[in-house]
């Protein structure tokens, strides 16, 4: 029995569907949904977290239906949302211990202190929230979530709007969780995160998953050497033998090319003697951006943006 | 059960370190008892302080649960409702938690103003009277806080449920029977004051302080209490899930 299961997970926002038939199963691992802003990654969280029905298809987990058996998927599961939740005007302690009385833990002043020991607050504990930083909000966030031992952990964006220092600590401590058997699932936008830390992502798009697989596999996927260049003008991607076109990003295009230093010089000929001005080529190691750009595309908001079913989604999501 | 104690501890917690909220919810009532309950100069009662007491009570309970309203809203705007959803504690709980909350919170209002009138004048009554004086209060309170939730999780906006809060405040004191007995009344005010809830509550205390029991009012209050917490549920689950 894997802890996360889905099966044809669908949710429509009226006409807008957020979710397309999603198949996941995610075990005893650190899996992350990456995507674009808009592509189904907090739904596809909500509705496992028991906060929205699916319009279609099934979700599991740890063999809980989150439909029909939505307390005992609670129960199994701990859920840190985007946007930052605790009290100011009350301490660290206090804070946790709520958590704590709310699950109904036993022995709960022992697994507080325990909780707040494991994310390195010890000593802050008695302080009001007011005076902590966003870094030590989120690792209380996480104290909170951790206080009954939760089997899955969902956690979306959790290095949102944190500085470098903090988000490489709060990754530290989702890896040691993993360590200990839990199973974590992440949403961010942040593809070094999720190609450092993760061991498995998804990569979804309108609702859709467009490459699943680990950071290592999908990179090798790609195969290849990656050629970045910047170019000004009218810009036609150029039929080369051996390399092939990835994106554009701004007024930077990618490409793969199976032999970098060998494409290199042929590139820049080709993309001259298509009219474009050549400012600066690059060649290196594909990355998770690479495989996200293909798998996504622009990496750009939709034209012709839908303003009314976007107003009819947030509506809902409220 | 768990839940609804656990919520409410946190919102205590949270109120009593808010020491200018916790004072000046408290002006307000205060200055009624002193400026109007001493100083008015009326005909129909030689203690007019004894009088508008029970009024005063049950106002400090409705504008505890008015402003109370706003709390719910709040954590869902803020986005502690989304963690509290995921939770196991049942989810009916963070709406009765709330709500027993506000009403506590304008119960313990209610003490300190009814200390300021013994301390000015009014009639001290037996403990029996007090006891019934409060299941009053607790039962107005639930059904005011019950509404104002409703209305708050309705609205979705912070500005629109003060505007909602500001308009209907006074005219439900005013059109009641808090300041002068239905005898003194014009003919139209007193058809409005028979309907108005606050005016229930408000007889209710001022049989109780008579010396009666007010069996009728209590029942009245329980059967709005019950419709009114059946329709906060239903909303409650409507925007949640």
């Amino acid at each position: 029995m894997n802890a996360i299961e889905t099966e044809g997970l669908t949710r429509y926002y009226g006409d807008l569907c957020a979710v397309d038939n999603l198949n996941l199963s995610v075990d005893n691992e650190i899996f992350a949904l990456l995507g674009p802003n808009g592509s189904g990654k907090t739904t596809t969280v909500l509705m496992l977290t028991t906060l929205l029905a699916p319009t279609k298809g099934r979700a599991s987990v740890c063999g809980y239906d989150v439909r029909r058996e939505g307390e005992k998927v609670r129960r199994a599961l701990s859920y840190v949302p985007q946007d930052m939740a605790v009290d100011i005007k009350l301490t660290g302690r206090e804070n946790v211990r709520f958590f704590a009385d709310l699950y109904g833990v036993p022995h709960a002043a022992d697994r507080v202190d325990e909780a707040l020991a494991v994310m390195e607050l010890t000593d802050r504990a008695d302080d009001l929230i007011r005076t902590y930083s966003g870094g030590m909000r989120r690792r209380l966030e996480l104290a909170q979530a951790l206080v009954h031992e939760p089997s899955v952990l969902f956690l979306d964006e959790p290095t949102i709007g944190l500085d470098v220092a903090a988000r490489k600590r709060i990754w530290e401590h989702i890896r040691s969780l993993r360590r200990k058997g839990m199973t974590v699932f992440v949403t961010t936008h942040y593809m070094d995160e999720a190609d450092q830390f993760c061991d498995r992502v998804g990569i979804i798009s309108q609702g859709r998953i467009a490459a699943l697989g680990t950071p290592a596999e999908l990179k090798t996927r790609l195969m290849k050497d990656v050629i970045t260049a910047r170019v000004e003008g009218p810009f036609t991607p150029p039929e080369l033998e051996g390399t092939a076109f990835v994106g554009r990003n701004g007024d930077e295009v990618s490409f793969t090319a199976a032999n970098g230093r060998l494409a290199l010089p042929l590139l820049a000929d080709a993309l001259k003697n298509n009219g474009c001005v050549v400012r600066s080529m690059a060649l290196r190691e594909p990355t998770l951006d690479d495989v996200f750009l293909q798998a996504v595309g622009r990496q750009e908001e939709p034209q012709g943006f839908a303003f009314d079913k976007f107003r009819i989604m947030l509506r809902r999501r409220k | 059960m768990n839940g609804i104690v656990a919520y409410m501890k946190r919102d205590f917690l949270k109120w009593g370190r808010g020491r200018v909220a916790v004072v000046s919810s408290l002006v307000m009532p205060a200055a009624w008892l002193v400026f109007v309950g001493l100083a008015l100069p009326v005909q129909f009662t030689g203690n007019y302080l004894d009088f508008i007491v029970p009024g005063i009570l049950v106002m400090t309970m409705l504008t505890a649960g008015l402003s109370g309203g706003a709390l719910l809203m709040f954590d869902k705007i803020l986005g502690f409702l989304n963690k509290f959803l995921a939770l196991p504690a049942p989810r009916s709980s963070i709406l009765i938690g709330k709500i027993l909350f506000i009403t506590g919170r304008g119960l313990v209002q209610a003490t300190i103003i009814l200390v300021i009138a013994l301390l000015i004048g009014a009639s001290l009554l037996d403990p029996v009277q007090y006891g019934i004086t409060y299941l009053v209060l607790f039962l107005f309170g639930v059904l005011i806080s019950g509404f104002a939730t409703t209305i708050a999780l309705y609205l979705e906006d912070h500005d629109s449920y003060a505007a909602f809060n500001t308009m209907i405040s006074m005219p439900l004191f005013f059109t009641s029977s808090a300041l002068m007995p239905y005898s003194v009344m014009p003919p139209w005010l007193r058809t409005i004051a028979h309907l108005n809830p606050l005016s229930y509550a408000i007889d209710a205390v001022r049989e109780v302080t008579a010396g009666g029991f007010p069996a009728g009012a209590i029942l009245l209050l329980l059967v709005l209490d019950a419709a009114f917490l059946a329709i906060c549920l239903r909303v409650f689950r409507k925007v949640t899930i």
